[in-house]
């Protein structure tokens, strides 16, 4: 990619993952505060705890019947996807260690999966902070709808929400699928991530993704379409 | 979640993003030829991600509507529709299949 600022991402796109974090935090909190049965701790659940995925991975083992340990093994296991995308973006650049520490404590998989696709540091930090701010914004608001008028909205998934969060990844690593390496990476990782599920442990699937990385690794870079 | 789970949950997410930016990032600088290995970690596993919550129910393979409503995202992104326009349509798709 070029290093101009017409190739940081545009207002649409950033505009669609605030909408995407907006329908997230309504649907994970709808459910959080199901199970919880606390505003309170619902709330600062979301602000601390940083991944959706981590809430959703506890509380189904707890309701399976799973002890604490299990329930925050789970949880921890789930979140290792953003130490390995944290890990890849901080390959990439070359801040200060409280710019990093801050990057570090942010790291998605839209903001790494849209930064880390372009060459030049400062778009690839402007990207990473522009769609950081979409996704809180979208959180925060969709967070606070969630718990306010959880009980008034339902069924999150009546609406389709449950489909938006999928859809917004899919489009973000659009561009990595056009690369052939890109592509294997991603239909080996998946198909490595489906297949292991109900075998390994929950979370672990996720991890041994990375070998669609590795074995993509051997693919000469271009587009296959 | 008592509150101190909620702050243990809070402490792993931390430490391991932490981790992954200070040492992941250093070993892959340190190492150039792990550099293209990083790059091409997101495409695996954010399309891990997406896989599980399409095709699954979290624990094992699951037919849903979500299907349907990502095979239509899916044709959107191979036509580079624009970002609003993939996931309105997913859950649109979605939502009305389940209202049938």
């Amino acid at each position: 990619m070029t290093g101009d600022r017409s190739s940081t991402p545009p207002l649409g796109v950033l505009f669609g993952i605030a909408a995407t974090f907006f329908a997230l935090g309504i649907t994970v909190n709808v459910v959080v505060l199901e199970r919880i049965e606390s505003e309170a701790r619902t709330f600062v659940a979301a602000v601390v705890i940083n991944a959706a995925t981590t809430e959703l991975a506890y509380l189904a083992v707890r309701d399976a019947g799973g002890g604490l340990l299990a329930a925050l093994i789970a949880g921890w296991v789930v979140a290792s996807r953003f130490g390995l995308l944290a890990a890849s973006l901080g390959a990439r650049i070359s801040v200060g260690r409280a710019h990093r520490l801050a990057i570090a404590l942010q790291s998605f998989d839209p903001n790494v999966g849209l930064a880390v696709q372009h060459d030049a540091q400062r778009d690839v930090i402007r990207t990473f902070w522009r769609v950081t701010a979409a996704m809180h914004a979208g959180w925060w608001s969709g967070t606070i709808v969630g718990i306010v008028f959880g009980n008034v909205i339902g069924d999150a998934g009546a609406w389709g929400l449950d489909a938006v969060f999928p859809a917004a990844m899919l489009a973000i690593i659009g561009n990595l699928l056009r690369e052939r390496a890109g592509f294997v990476a991603a239909v080996i990782g998946a198909t490595v991530c489906v297949g292991l599920l109900g075998v390994a442990p929950a979370g672990v699937p996720i991890i041994l993704s990375v070998s669609g990385a590795v074995v993509a690794l051997g693919i000469r870079s271009g587009t296959h379409q | 979640m008592s509150w101190i789970v909620v702050a243990a949950l809070a402490a792993g997410v931390a430490l391991q993003r932490v981790v992954g930016m200070f040492l992941g990032g250093r070993l892959i600088t340190k190492y150039p030829s792990t550099a293209r290995l990083a790059s091409l970690i997101p495409a695996a596993v954010v399309a891990a991600v997406v896989a599980q919550l399409t095709l699954t129910d979290g624990t094992s393979l699951d037919a849903d509507a979500r299907q349907v409503g990502m095979a239509a995202a899916g044709v959107l992104v191979w036509r580079r529709a624009p970002f609003i326009v993939v996931i309105v349509t997913a859950a649109a798709v979605t939502a009305g299949l389940r209202a049938l």
